[in-house]
């Protein structure tokens, strides 16, 4: 038999969208803010999205950095939207219980910056699972 | 990762009849309806960005206008004109107006071009056929003032490489006229033809919030009714004659064919008030690009086109990262608008209808 | 040859079909190709075809300088195509890869590594007059002598 034709490794090619300055720049920031390696964080994006999204991310990573300026704690600090919709590595439904999880913290008189933190924990292992 | 239940996923591509270039669509169905698409790409990756890396800007100039091969003057005249702000060189009046004129022509046969592989996609061949004879007029043009017909170099820093010979631009403002009494014959027939309705209207539609979140650009995001998007508002040149942007409501292929009739029709009037206004004077004033960076964008036939550059005192360019429209309106068809397009038919249609340029988004 | 196939021969050579793929350009050879369909130049009227069906296809016009993504996918299609069949490389990238071909580039020119090409039409890019007439030149010496193997 013979062997598949079109099911190829497109781990190099979307490796090479990785690499472009804006791209390369974006994915540093990212891995920054969560707090993963940048190469775990390469990985997962090579991972989960397909090239066309991985060329539009800086563009949309761009948006949602705006929009996340303009948006209420705790949302703003954990970047609920901008990791959701503009740059989708979080499901919304899981978004939506760590956002939950850090508003229960913040109701029972925990400081906001020490439940962001567990909030990214959830993140990162969301990320690195 | 996760793994879906879905009838089948059909691949549309990479050779296809439609389609000007490889691009692979994959399309997750249930029964004829379409659930999702991915896309790969890959076909066309040059590494235009990897290439250009501390090279001069007079090489760099000729490889950022093969960056695509439609929309080659836009290319030019962004990457010039980011060199000049870098380093401050003016521009002659005369100069400037004429880049309006060249970039203008550029985008009309671009649009003529989109709209020739939208009708020829849907079949309607006889439309698409006085399309593509149309555009090869406006070539012509373009092929008369620049003296190429693609990939023309005709902007250079401060100005421009050749004057506008008085019996050009004679001929000029007789084919303009000859176009325009063409184009809105074209889209009369578009936008009463009750079988091109039938394939065109409701189909594929991107609605103004999908718009914004894929970051959709140019006709693309216009047809969804984001006017302010145009980024020649922001131009000086288009500022002075007095540009305003069409847009429409519907967000569907009709409405993305039909902005583009109406912007060719805009273009053809922006060039005459060109060649109304043009002052006589020197076409180059000189200038050697600097060190410095810079993020400049201009407004290509597809949506915003932005560069991001680097250069040292030689004029070398450092660092470089090109952001095509293109990139977006893919993006943004889809994921946005092939999702949940009623039959497979209609995905080569609309994956035109958004026009797609390949070339640009790869690099 | 028997006196049948040279008259099939003769006849084929008159309807050529041709396909055509993209395997890196900057587009702008893609537009110029697309170009001699318009009523101007009207390749049809010389007996070419143009549709992008290699099952069907005579002539396969490569465009571009060979990316990384058609390794084993060029090859394929190019087998695909029944014989007889001839490659026409437009404008310069399948040729030298153009200015692509610079350090650090992803793609790996000429195009004739990959599969026999047998004309080159150059030019950055090739007026759509020069690779009509690239076509019609190739059309009687793709049937020429061709025989079904038996």
């Amino acid at each position: 038999m013979r062997e598949p034709m079109y099911e190829k490794d497109l781990t190099a090619m979307k490796y090479a969208i990785l690499e472009s300055r804006r791209h390369d720049g974006m994915v540093r920031e990212i891995a920054a803010d969560i707090g993963v390696p940048q190469l775990r964080m390469r990985r997962y994006l090579m991972d989960r999205f397909d090239m066309l999204l991985l060329e539009n991310l800086p563009a949309r990573y761009e948006q949602g950095k705006k929009m996340r300026e303009g948006s209420p704690e705790p949302e703003r600090a954990l970047g609920s939207h901008l990791y959701t919709r503009a740059v989708p590595i979080i499901d919304e439904g899981t978004m939506g219980q760590i956002l939950e999880g850090v508003r229960e913290m913040v109701r029972k008189g925990i400081p906001l910056d020490q439940a962001v933190n567990s909030g990214k924990e959830r993140m990162r292992k969301e990320i690195t699972a | 990762m996760t793994k879906r239940t879905v009838d089948v996923s059909i691949p549309v591509g990479p050779v296809h009849p439609c389609w000007k270039e490889p691009a692979r669509v994959k399309c997750e169905t249930r029964g004829e309806f379409v659930l999702s698409a991915e896309v790969e790409l890959g076909y066309m990756k040059k590494g235009i960005e990897r290439i250009m890396r501390g090279r001069p800007w007079q090489e760099v100039m000729f490889l950022a206008e093969r960056v695509c091969g439609i929309c080659s003057v836009i290319h030019n005249m962004v990457f010039i004109e980011a060199l000049e702000k870098i380093s401050a060189i003016p521009v002659p009046e005369r100069a400037a107006l004429l880049r309006v004129i060249v970039n203008e022509l550029d985008r009309m046969q671009s649009h003529i071009l989109a709209n020739f592989s939208y009708c020829y996609t849907i079949e309607h061949e006889t439309l698409g056929m006085y399309l593509l004879d149309t555009r090869e007029r406006v070539m012509d043009e373009l092929e008369r003032i620049t003296g190429a017909r693609v990939t023309c170099a005709y902007i250079v820093p401060g100005g421009v490489r050749f004057d506008l010979r008085p019996e050009d631009a004679l001929h000029l403002r007789a084919g303009m006229d000859a176009l325009e009494r063409d184009i809105t014959r074209y889209m009369g027939m578009f936008e009463h033809g009750p079988l091109i309705a039938l394939r065109s209207r409701g189909i594929g539609i991107l609605t103004r919030e999908a718009a914004r979140e894929a970051c959709a650009v140019g006709p693309t995001a216009r047809a969804s009714g984001i006017p302010d998007i145009d980024r020649r508002l922001r131009h000086p040149t288009y500022q002075k004659l007095g540009f305003a942007p069409v847009s429409r409501e519907e967000g569907d292929n009709f409405a993305r064919i039909m902005v583009r009739f109406q912007e060719v029709l805009q273009s053809i009037a922006l060039i005459r008030k060109c060649l109304d206004t043009l002052p006589e004077g020197p076409i180059r004033g000189g200038g050697i690009p600097g060190a410095g960076e810079i993020a400049y964008s201009g407004e290509a036939p597809r949506g915003e086109l932005s560069y991001f550059i680097k250069t040292d005192e030689a004029g070398r360019v450092v660092e470089i990262s090109i952001q095509t429209p293109s990139i977006m309106n893919i993006e943004a068809c889809c994921h946005y608008m092939l999702k949940g397009v009623a039959s497979l038919a209609d995905v080569p249609s609309t994956f035109v209808s958004s026009d797609p340029c390949i070339a640009c988004t790869e690099r | 040859m028997t006196m049948l196939q040279s008259l099939k021969n003769f006849v084929r050579s008159k309807s050529i079909h041709v396909a055509y793929v993209d395997v890196g350009s900057c587009n702008g050879c893609d537009i110029e190709v697309l170009a001699c369909l318009a009523p101007r130049y009207d390749i049809e009227q010389y007996g070419i075809f143009v549709h992008n069906n290699p099952r069907e296809a005579d002539v396969l016009l490569v465009i571009g300088a060979y990316t990384p993504g058609w390794e084993e996918k060029l090859k394929g299609l190019w087998e695909k195509i029944p014989d007889p069949k001839a490659a026409i490389a437009i404008g310069n990238c399948p040729i030298s890869g153009c200015l692509f071909a610079r350090p650090h580039t992803l793609v790996d020119p000429p195009v004739a590594k990959h599969i026999p090409i047998a004309v080159q039409v150059p030019g950055c890019p090739p007026r759509p007059t020069e690779i009509l007439s690239a076509i019609l030149s190739v059309a009687p010496t793709v049937f020429k002598d061709y025989e079904v193997r038996k």
